[in-house]
C-alpha cells in the first residue's frame, strides 16, 4: 500500500509499505511487532499491509522489515528503501 | 540420483553475531546437504526444515497457522497448566528423580497435539512410546553431528515405519474422515482439528507443497513432534544446570517459583548460552557472498552460534556468564541466534520461549511466557535442587554438548503415591 497522507495528520509522506506475497511465509512477526500495520490473510497465509501503517512508528516498520524471516517487507520513502540490510 | 555432500569446495566459518545473522537471511544458503531420495538414504527427504525456496515457503505458510497468538494462549493458559500439574504429581513420586525424562514427558503432550498425533495425556505408557520416537528422530535430525551416522540412519528408517503404522495412520484416518465430512458440509470449521497433520491433509492436493508422497507427510509430522519435545526438554534441563551452577542457586529457584517473567528470562538466557544447535551449517545453492566473503556453489558455511551469542557488544560485559537480567537492546533477541533467523527460524520459538521480554519489564495480558518457563516455574515450586548423590550424564551419541541423557535432582516437595 502507498501512504500519501499529510505529516500533520501523523502519517508519513510518500512512504510505501509493501509485502511480497511470493516471499512471505506468514510468520506473523510483523503483526506482533506493529499490530495495526499488518494483518495475516489466513486464506493465503501471508501478511498484508493495513491502513494502520500510515500512522505506525516508522522505526517499528523498519524493524519489522529487517526482522522479516524472508525479507518480504519493504519500507520505501521517496523511492529509497529504508532498510538496507537485516 | 541425488548425493550426500561430505566434501566441499570451500568452508567458511563465521562467529560474529551480525555475520551469522546475515548468513541466516541469505536466500542462497540452504540446509540441504543430502539431495538423495528417502529410498536412497536421505532420512529427512522433503521435511520442511531442510527444504528450500518455494516449497519451503509454501509449507511454512500453512504450518505457521498453528503458531498464531490465539493458539499459543489456548495452549499456555487453558491446556498446559492442567496437564503440567497432573503429570508432575504422577512423575515426581519420590524425593530423587531423573528430570530429563520428566521434561520429555511434559513436552511431548503438547508437541503431539500440535503435530496431530492423538494420544491419551494420562497414559504414561503411550507418552513414553512417543518419547522413544522423539529420541530416534532427534538423532536423525542431528545426523550431521552423529558419531555413527549409518547406525542412526537404520534406526530412523525403522522408527518411521513403526511410527507411521502405530501413530500417524490412526490419527490420519480420523482427520481424513473429518475433513471429508467438512467438505460435504456435515460439520463446521470448529469441528476440524487444528494441528499440523490436519492442515497438511487439507492442503495436500496443492502441488506447491510436494506432499504427494505419504512418507513425506509422516516425516513432517515427526519433525514437529520431535522439535516440539526435544528442544523444550533439553532447555529445561540446561536451565536447571545453569541455575545450580550459581552461588545463589536457592534464591534463583525461589524467584523462578514465584515470578513467571523471571522464569522466562532464565529460559532466554539458557537458550543464549546453550543453543540446541551450537554449530549451524548451511550450503551455498549458488555462488554467493556472505559477510563480505565469497562462497562458491556447494561451499559449506559454518555458523558458530556459541560465539555469536556471546557478543559483548550486544549482550554486555561478561557475555559468557549466566545473567537472566542482563540488559539487551529490544531489537536484539535475548536468546541470541538459538532459534535461528531468516526463513528457517524455528516456527515453535514462541511455543517454547514465548514472546520477547517487554522492554519495560512488565508483561501485559497478551504476553506469552512460553511452555518451558511454565515447566521451570512448576519444578521450582516443588523445591528442585541438585541431587548430591547423582551424577548428570550428557548424551554421548552426539557432538552437541548441550544435550543431556540423565539429570538426577531432588525435590523438597513431592507426591507420595502411598
Amino acid at each position: 500500500m502507498t501512504l500519501e497522507h499529510d505529516l500533520a495528520g501523523g502519517a508519513h509522506v510518500g512512504v510505501d509499505v509493501l509485502v511480497d506475497p511470493d516471499l512471505c511465509i506468514g510468520s506473523g512477526d510483523c503483526v506482533r511487532l506493529v499490530p495495526g500495520a499488518f494483518q495475516i490473510d489466513e486464506d493465503q497465509g501471508v501478511s498484508v499491509p493495513q491502513d494502520g501503517a500510515a500512522t505506525a512508528d516508522i522505526d517499528l516498520l523498519v524493524r519489522a522489515a529487517q526482522g522479516c524471516p524472508t525479507q518480504a517487507i519493504r519500507v520505501v520513502r521517496d523511492g529509497a528503501v529504508l532498510h538496507a540490510s537485516n | 540420483m541425488g548425493e550426500l555432500l561430505t566434501e566441499f569446495p570451500a568452508t567458511v566459518v563465521l562467529d560474529r553475531y551480525d555475520e551469522i545473522r546475515e548468513a541466516l537471511f541469505n536466500p542462497n544458503l540452504s540446509r540441504t546437504f543430502d539431495s538423495r531420495s528417502y529410498a536412497e538414504g536421505n532420512i529427512r527427504d522433503g521435511v520442511v526444515s531442510i527444504s528450500h525456496g518455494p516449497v519451503h515457503r509454501a509449507r511454512r505458510r500453512i504450518e505457521n497457522t498453528q503458531f498464531r497468538p490465539d493458539v499459543l494462549r489456548l495452549y499456555e493458559r487453558d491446556l498446559f497448566p492442567t496437564v503440567l500439574d497432573g503429570l508432575l504429581d504422577v512423575l515426581i513420586d519420590a524425593p530423587t528423580v531423573d528430570i530429563f525424562p520428566v521434561a520429555e514427558l511434559l513436552s511431548v503432550v503438547l508437541a503431539a497435539r500440535r503435530a496431530g498425533i492423538d494420544v491419551d495425556d494420562s497414559d504414561l505408557d503411550q507418552l513414553r512410546e512417543l518419547v522413544h520416537y522423539v529420541d530416534v528422530f532427534s538423532q536423525g535430525s542431528a545426523i550431521l553431528d552423529a558419531k555413527d551416522p549409518e547406525a542412526v540412519r537404520q534406526m530412523v528408517y525403522e522408527g518411521y515405519d513403526a511410527f507411521e503404522r502405530d501413530w500417524v495412520r490412526p490419527s490420519w484416518d480420523r482427520r481424513a474422515d473429518l475433513i471429508e465430512r467438512h467438505r460435504r458440509g456435515k460439520i463446521g470449521d470448529e469441528d476440524l482439528p487444528h494441528d499440523i497433520l490436519a492442515v497438511l491433509l487439507v492442503h495436500r492436493d496443492d502441488p506447491k507443497l510436494e506432499l504427494d508422497d505419504t512418507g513425506r507427510v509422516v516425516r513432517e509430522v515427526a519433525t514437529y513432534l520431535q522439535g516440539g519435545t526435544h528442544t523444550s526438554a533439553q532447555t529445561l534441563v540446561n536451565a536447571l544446570d545453569l541455575i545450580f551452577d550459581q552461588p545463589a542457586a536457592g534464591e534463583l529457584v525461589q524467584r523462578c517459583a514465584g515470578d513467571l517473567l523471571f522464569s522466562q528470562r532464565v529460559i532466554h538466557e539458557t537458550l543464549r548460552l546453550r543453543p540446541t544447535t551450537p554449530r549451524i551449517r548451511r550450503r551455498a545453492e549458488a555462488d554467493t557472498v556472505v559477510a563480505g566473503r565469497a562462497v562458491p556453489r556447494n561451499g559449506l558455511v559454518i555458523l558458530d552460534a556459541i560465539a555469536g551469542n556471546r557478543d559483548a557488544g550486544l549482550f554486555g560485559p561478561n557475555p559468557e556468564s549466566f545473567d537472566p537480567e542482563r540488559s539487551v537492546d529490544p531489537s536484539v533477541a535475548r536468546w541470541g541466534l538459538s532459534f535461528g533467523a531468516g526463513a528457517h527460524q524455528c516456527p515453535g520459538r514462541s511455543v517454547g520461549g514465548g514472546f520477547p521480554i517487554p522492554a519495560d519489564g512488565h508483561a501485559d495480558e497478551e504476553h506469552i511466557y512460553g511452555l518451558v518457563a511454565l515447566e521451570l516455574r512448576a519444578v521450582c515450586a516443588r523445591g528442585v535442587q541438585p541431587d548430591p548423590a547423582g551424577q548428570p550424564e550428557r548424551d554421548t551419541r552426539t557432538e552437541r554438548f548441550t544435550r543431556w541423557a540423565h539429570y538426577p535432582v531432588r525435590f523438597e516437595r513431592w507426591h507420595d503415591p502411598a
